[in-house]
This record gives C-alpha cells, sequence and structure tokens, in this order.
C-alpha cells in the first residue's frame, strides 16, 4: 500500500479533528434523554408533533445550557405498541444510556416499558398515556405529568350530567387499556351520579367501517352524550359516520360527541360540519394568560410557522421540567429521579406539576374543555 | 331488531365488501397468472389513495377524474416494478425472489410515503361525502353509492375482459400453462406485466375510493389488505368469482358482527371463517381446477 503525502497529512489531520471533537465533547457536560416516541403506524402523527415540541425545548436551552448542562435527544421509534416500545427502550437504555427517558403516548407502550426503566434505574417522564396503571401502583422510576384516566373521567361524568344535564350514554372506545380503562371510569361514575349506559362498544385500531357501528348507535334510541376513546384517525371516521346517520348534532340529531385528551387541535377542521358541539379534554388551552403559554405559542408559531397542539405543547414541557430538575441539581438517573419527586407547583404550558407518592401529576389546571363551533373553530369551556 | 337496521347493515356491508373486492382482485389475478403473492399491493392502494387526494386538493379537480388518476398511477407503477425489480427477478428462475422482494418493495414504499406525506392523518372529503340521502329511515351517502357504482362497472369489465377478450383469454391460458401458451405463440412475460399493470390499476383506484372512508395515512392500505387476503383464500385463490363472491360476504359479516356481536369479534368472525374453509373446502367458495381459475 502507498500512502502519498498529501494523503498522510489529510489522514492525521481528521485524527487530530476527531480527538478535539471528543474531548470537545468530552469536556461539555451533557444530560441525556432518551425519547419513545411513536414515529410509524396510526400513532405516529404523535411522534411527529412530540418532535417539533422537544426541539423547540432544546433549542431554547442550549443557548445558554442549565447550571452548566446542554440537553441531547435521541429518538426512537415505540409505535404506540408494546413490542416496539420495549425493543425501543431496550436500545435506548443499552446503547444511548439515557439520564432520563420521556414518552410513549400510549399506555399499553408505556405499560410495557415501565418495568425495563425500573430495573434499569432510569427516570420515565410520561406526558400522553391515562391508563391508572401507570401510577397505580406504577413505580418509583415513572412520573405521568398528564392527568391520569380517572382524573379524566370522573370530570367528563361529572360534567356531562350536571352541566350538559345528560342522563344516558353510549361508549366507544379502542379496545386498548386506556381505551377500556377511560371508558370504565366515565361509565362508574356516570351511572354513580344516576344515568344510564345504553351501550358500550369497543373496536380494535383496524377497524374500518364505523358506519356499521353509528347504525347499531341509530337503533339505540335518543342519546344524550356519547363519550369516545380513540387515535385520531379513527375519531375522524367515527364522527362523520354518527353525523351521517343522523345521531349528533353535526347530523342534525340531539347527541352529543365528548371526549379527553386523546384528539389534537385541527381535528374538528378534518372532521368538518360532523364535529359541531364536540366538547372535549384538552391538555393545552392556547387561550390562557399565563407568560409561559404566550412565550410558548409566539415562539412555536416562529419556528414552525403554525400553531401549537396539545402534542407539541406537552412534549415541551417534559424537556422544561427535566430542565428545571437539572437547574436544582440534577445530573445522573438517580438525582433526576429524586429531582423529579421533590417537584413542587411546576409551571409548564400544559399547567401546574406536583407529583403525589404515585408519581402522578396531582394538578387538574393541566385539564381544559373545549368546544366545537359551528364554524369549526373551537371556544374554551372554562369548566376547570 | 327491526327491518330497517338489517337493510341499513346490508348496505353497509355491500358498501364494504365491494371495496374490498376491488382489492382482492388484483392480488387474485396476480395470484392467478404468477402463482405469486403481492405484498406490496396494499401500499399500491395507498399510493393510489395520495394520488388522488393530491389531484384533488392541490389541482381542484373532481373526484370522479382524482379516480382516474389513481387508476393510472396505479398502472404506471406496476409497470416501473415489475419491469425494474419483479421481471429480473423472475428470470433468475427463483420464485422466492420476486416474493421477498414484493415484501422490500413494501416496506420501501410506506417508508417513501411516510417521508413524503408525513404520519398526521389526512382528511379526504369529497363534495359527496357529507351528501346523504334518507328513506324510510335508511341512510346512505352519496360516497358510498359512487362505491358500489364504480365497483359494480369494474368488476364487470374485468370480468367481460378476461372472458371475452383475447387477451383476456391469453391471461387464462399463461395462468394454465406458462410454457404451452408460450409454444401457441403468446407471450408470456408481456401478458405477466399486463397481469401487474391490471392488478396494480385496480389496486389505485381502489384507493381513491377507500380513501374518503377510511383514514388515509402512509399505512392505510395496510388496513385492509389483511382482510383482502382472507377473502382471496375464502374465495379461492386466483379466482375472481370466488374472490367477488367472498368480498361481499366478509363485507356483511363485518356489518352484522357489529350489529348483533361486537365490533371487537369482527376479525374473529372472519379468521374462523377462513379456517373453516380452509378446513373444509380448501380449494374456496367456488371450487374450480387449478387451470380454470384466473
Amino acid at each position: 500500500m502507498t500512502v502519498t503525502f498529501r494523503g498522510l497529512i489529510a489522514r492525521v489531520a481528521a485524527v487530530g479533528f476527531l480527538a478535539a471533537s471528543q474531548a470537545t465533547y468530552a469536556q461539555e457536560k451533557t444530560i441525556k434523554i432518551g425519547a419513545l416516541f411513536p414515529m410509524s403506524g396510526p400513532g405516529s402523527y404523535f411522534g411527529a408533533q412530540d418532535k417539533q415540541g422537544v426541539e423547540l425545548a432544546l433549542e431554547q436551552l442550549n443557548k445558554t445550557g442549565v447550571n452548566g448542562y446542554k440537553f441531547v435527544v435521541q429518538y426512537e421509534d415505540s409505535s404506540c405498541a408494546p413490542l416496539p416500545a420495549t425493543q425501543a427502550a431496550k436500545r435506548l437504555i443499552e446503547q444511548f444510556k439515557p439520564d432520563v427517558i420521556i414518552g410513549e403516548e400510549c399506555s399499553d407502550a408505556t405499560l410495557a416499558v415501565m418495568p425495563i426503566v425500573e430495573q434499569s434505574k432510569v427516570p420515565l417522564l410520561n406526558a400522553g398515556s391515562s391508563s391508572i396503571k401507570v401510577t397505580e401502583p406504577g413505580n418509583p422510576w415513572t412520573f405521568r405529568i398528564m392527568p391520569n384516566e380517572v382524573m379524566q373521567g370522573v370530570n367528563l361524568a361529572e360534567n356531562a350530567y350536571k352541566r350538559m344535564n345528560a342522563r344516558n350514554a353510549v361508549l366507544l372506545f379502542e379496545n386498548t387499556n386506556a381505551g377500556i380503562g377511560n371508558a370504565q371510569v366515565f361509565k362508574e361514575n356516570f351511572t354513580r351520579l344516576g344515568g344510564k349506559v345504553l351501550a358500550e362498544i369497543g373496536f380494535g385500531r383496524d377497524v374500518n367501517d364505523f358506519t356499521a357501528i353509528a347504525t347499531r348507535i341509530a337503533g339505540l334510541g335518543k342519546i344524550d352524550v356519547i363519550p369516545t376513546y380513540t387515535l385520531e384517525g379513527q375519531g375522524l371516521k367515527i364522527t362523520q359516520a354518527l353525523a351521517q346517520a343522523g345521531i349528533t348534532k353535526g347530523g342534525g340529531g340531539d347527541a352529543i360527541q365528548i371526549g379527553t385528551i386523546w384528539l389534537p387541535f385541527g381535528f374538528e377542521q378534518k372532521a368538518g360540519k360532523a364535529a359541531l358541539g364536540y366538547i372535549r379534554i384538552v391538555q393545552f388551552d392556547p387561550t390562557d394568560a399565563r407568560d409561559v403559554v404566550k412565550d410558548f405559542i409566539t415562539t412555536f408559531k416562529t419556528k414552525y410557522n403554525a400553531d401549537p397542539t396539545h402534542l407539541n405543547a406537552h412534549a415541551y414541557d417534559q424537556i422544561m421540567l427535566i430542565a428545571d430538575v437539572v437547574k436544582r441539581g440534577g445530573k445522573d438517573p438517580q438525582s433526576i429521579r429524586d429531582g423529579l419527586a421533590a417537584t413542587k407547583n411546576y409551571s409548564g404550558v400544559t399547567g401546574s406539576v406536583e407529583f403525589d407518592k404515585t408519581n402522578q401529576n396531582t394538578k387538574m389546571d393541566t385539564v381544559h374543555y373545549m368546544e366545537t363551533k359551528p364554524d369549526m373553530s373551537w371556544t374554551s369551556l372554562k369548566w376547570n | 331488531m327491526t327491518t330497517t337496521i338489517v337493510l341499513q347493515q346490508a348496505i353497509n356491508g355491500v358498501v364494504f365488501g365491494s371495496l374490498y373486492v376491488l382489492v382482492a382482485l388484483g392480488l387474485t389475478l396476480i395470484y392467478g397468472v404468477l402463482v405469486q403473492i403481492n405484498f406490496a399491493h396494499a401500499d399500491f392502494v395507498t399510493l393510489g389513495a395520495f394520488a388522488a387526494y393530491f389531484f384533488m386538493h392541490l389541482l381542484g379537480a373532481g373526484y370522479f377524474l382524482s379516480i382516474g388518476v389513481a387508476f393510472l398511477v396505479g398502472a404506471a407503477l406496476g409497470w416501473l416494478i415489475n419491469a425494474s425489480i419483479f421481471t429480473p427477478l423472475r428470470l433468475k428462475g427463483n420464485e422466492l425472489l420476486p416474493l421477498i422482494a414484493t415484501i422490500g418493495v413494501s416496506v420501501m414504499m410506506q417508508n417513501l410515503m411516510l417521508t413524503w406525506f408525513g404520519p398526521i392523518p389526512y382528511a379526504f372529503e369529497t363534495e359527496y361525502s357529507s351528501q346523504v340521502i334518507r328513506f324510510a329511515g335508511i341512510f346512505v351517502s352519496w360516497q358510498n353509492i359512487i362505491i358500489i357504482a364504480v365497483s359494480s362497472v369494474t368488476i364487470a369489465l374485468l370480468y367481460a375482459f378476461m372472458k371475452f377478450t383475447f387477451l383476456g383469454k391469453a391471461l387464462r391460458a399463461v395462468s394454465q400453462d406458462r410454457e404451452t401458451a408460450g409454444l401457441m405463440g403468446i407471450n408470456p412475460n408481456y401478458l405477466i406485466m399486463l397481469t401487474f399493470v391490471i392488478a396494480s390499476a385496480l389496486a389505485g383506484m381502489a384507493g381513491a375510493m377507500l380513501a374518503p372512508v377510511l383514514v388515509l395515512t402512509p399505512f392505510a392500505g395496510t388496513s385492509v389488505i389483511v382482510k383482502a387476503f382472507a377473502i382471496v383464500i375464502i374465495g379461492g385463490f386466483g379466482n375472481v368469482e370466488g374472490t367477488i363472491l367472498a368480498g361481499l360476504i366478509v363485507g356483511l359479516i363485518e356489518s352484522y358482527t357489529t350489529q348483533f356481536l361486537d365490533p371487537g369479534l369482527i376479525d374473529i368472525v372472519v379468521f374462523a371463517l377462513l379456517l373453516v374453509m380452509l378446513v373444509i373446502k380448501p380449494t374456496g367458495l367456488i371450487a374450480e381446477r387449478r387451470e380454470e381459475n384466473v
């Protein structure tokens, strides 16, 4: 093998550059954040919007750093499902060695990942899974800033019965931990108040024909509310099928669809007139007058030229809460876990954060109600 | 249970059954002629759906024109992929290579579409989606009427093509015995290409029909392809009449399972039927000898 002088110089320079950059990397203190987001499959809209929120937070934090730390994120596709989520979590922990992990969105995936993070002693900060099992019994390493299905379900049932004067309901839910759990909590609390559940209709994520489901519901007589728990894609088709069958307000009927934190902003525009009167909980209220919300909306619009959704907001909050913990001394998995547990009244974009002994955020100001208006815009109901 | 609801669910079942038939026909054509399963068929459906969506929403074209565009996009893609990937692999003489290649094409197409179109569901609304006819307690949208009408005409034309035209007869000859058909002056490679083009065009067209009904994402076709495979098996691999019958039966099973049992049981009922068919009548609903298929 012959090596020219110019080639030798180039190789030496390359080795020197590599060594220099590794030295810089070693000197720069970083907090490594693993992100388990669904990037493929029916829940991939979660991942796309989460990533936007994360990137915005990183851009802001890494300008100056926090306590001398910069933040790096490694994304893994967890696909909103248990098996790919566990594989992604293992990859992250073995190869990236994160100080903290954020995600998943879907409860089934989060529940599958929880034993792995507990065993590896890496804190998991969740913002999108509602199943009660995530925190009850939960584990010491898993934290949730989102209101769980009980917090949402009790509140929704009470508002349906007391504010909307609903006396009967038909439950529509996907057959997942979160879908079934949300529906059951609503049922228990709605019936406890005196309401009646006429039907409970569960379906898989592969169901396409919602006209058949709407036909079945139409045969049940007058319905007051239809609590619906499903991802955006199926949610669109359900809303349209219910309107076509003349059941909901959007189709000239009386029933009102209600729901918890599943659907992003923009759903109304896609569903069209069928979404008229839909009342649902969102995790982020853009009309919130707090500075942290106004600043988030302004910087998000500047970066992406679009209005932020609740998914953008809760992903942003996850990173910002980690930064707050680092500011309070967090520097490795154990100290970040302890810092998260010690969080008191942290004010994020979606609302306040303070964890109870199960690591569930106890603050209800993360529950915001909105109603779809005739022009397909929405109005904040200020019920909480 | 009122007659109205039973009738309404029958309409719902026929609508979805028609869509399943459109998707399954392409699969059964390819199997009939090549004895090859095309795992990328679902992605041809999805691409057809996106072609129709963008043609309609970016260029302001009408829905019927968009269906035609999806048909042509499917045909062009079928030609391209068969010419560039499947034919060279088939010429190597190993039947397994094109089969594996269809899996590769599927994964590649899904990820390309994910990159191009993003993961957020599209709302494909046509001028007919929200127009609903109500009569004696029955409701049906114009979109669904179009689905039944276009599917019926397409299925009839395909049937006539296969039974009464020279090319159709040549295709059947190739499916019966490729070598002998070649000796009779028929160019099997040309007809294999024609099969791929027709099957892919049908898939593209099915995508345009499905998109307003399904959730339009890069994985839209995947949600129907498993049922389409089941329909092809129930109907009899490579058997056009059997596929049509099985598609309608599966559509009706879905509707009536939703009404009388639970939508969560749909797959159990459909695949139980598939297993029963495999045990008691593995040749499919309409039993024909292999050489008479397609």
